[in-house]
């Protein structure tokens, strides 16, 4: 039996350098205003110098899935891994453009931003179906993470087997709580970064080697 | 006041918010108001609940079950997540509700248009065909 397992392992080695398999594609995932497209841009910054996006404090800045193909991520030991980077937009369960108008949004221009996000999300989920290997799920560590959003989410993720990180972003500030996030995800590795400050992107980078290669 | 349970003779606290789902021990959901030296009398004194009720004309405390509340009393009915058909919910034009679940089971959409039950099905993303068409129909 032993030697059928060998045979199959050798051979779906030469069969990938051969044909070489699609990179495998990451997801950044998470609610509106957690930090996606700041990490994101960090991620591809740090091993690109590209950026991927612009970001704001209004909530879904980024109302298209964005993608930056082919980072190579390694460490000192030689491992590396090659990834492409998909920014989704933030995943909710309701958008309203009232929301927009109190960061002081003309009214068509906030009617139109939700419309968008609404796609958006709607554009995030149908990735997740299909184009996804790896999730990177981002949270506002000042948050708290029990909402039905990210409960759902991540049961959706888990569901189709998806290997996940958890990103526990924002801990550079005060109100920061990484321990919460890991008592409400205690089955995924949870990171805690600064994607704004760079604060523990060491940590990620090594777990995505380990998770995603 | 304390409270009685009537069924199990189970003692509670003052302002105890145990009793409101019904007895723990019991699920008794009868409740007789005792004072502090009454309570206990049964067992010492060997009398029943509703002799203690009839020296003491304390008043009984009934807790009424969900469905014997009155329909204003009670969160307003909604269908579960899961259930529903729709994949995205126009409330008005720029606020909507999105059903994750089923936006991750496909790409198919079925909107709802409003609270009154008006859907729109988008065949076009039902099929895999080329040619695309929207047809909107009343449910009601």
């Amino acid at each position: 039996m032993n030697f059928f397992i060998r045979t199959k392992k050798r051979l779906s080695r030469y069969l990938n350098a051969f044909f070489k398999k699609r990179q495998s594609r990451i997801g950044i995932y998470g609610p509106p205003n957690a930090g996606k497209t700041t990490l994101s841009n960090r991620i591809v910054r740090d091993w690109t110098g590209d950026a991927l996006g612009p970001v704001s404090e209004i909530p879904h800045e980024t109302r298209r899935a964005r993608r930056k193909e082919g980072i190579t991520i390694s460490n000192q030991n030689g491992n590396r891994v090659t990834i492409d980077i998909v920014d989704t937009p933030g995943v909710t369960t309701k958008i309203d453009y009232q929301e927009f108008i109190e960061y002081g949004m003309e009214k068509d221009e906030a009617v139109k931003r939700a419309r968008e996000a609404t796609e958006g999300v709607a554009e995030a989920m149908h990735w997740l179906r299909e184009d996804i290997d790896g999730v990177i799920y981002m949270l506002d560590s000042t948050l708290d993470p029990f909402t039905q959003v990210n409960i759902m989410l991540v049961g959706i993720i888990e569901s189709r087997n998806l290997p996940v990180i958890i990103v526990a972003n924002k801990i550079d500030l005060p109100d920061a709580s990484a321990s919460a996030i890991r008592k409400a995800f205690p089955q995924h590795p949870v990171i805690p970064v600064s994607g704004l400050e760079g604060n523990n992107m060491e940590e990620l980078y090594e777990k995505m080697l380990e998770h995603f290669g | 006041m304390a409270h009685k349970c009537t069924q199990c003779g189970r003692e509670f606290q003052d302002g105890s918010n145990v009793i409101l789902k019904g007895c723990p021990s019991c699920g008794g959901k009868k409740f007789l108001y005792i004072q502090p030296q009454d309570m206990h009398k049964d067992v010492l004194e060997e009398k029943s609940i509703k002799q203690i009720a009839e020296e003491t004309k304390e008043q009984f405390l009934e807790i009424k079950d969900d469905k014997k509340r009155p329909e204003t009393a009670r969160t307003p009915k909604r269908v579960e997540m899961y259930d529903r058909i729709e994949s995205i919910t126009v409330i008005n034009p720029g606020s909507y509700e999105l059903n994750l679940e089923k936006l991750a089971e496909s790409d198919e959409l079925v909107i709802r248009m409003g609270d009154d039950d008006r859907y729109l099905v988008d065949i076009h993303s039902m099929s895999n065909s080329s040619k695309s068409k929207k047809k909107k129909y009343k449910k009601r």
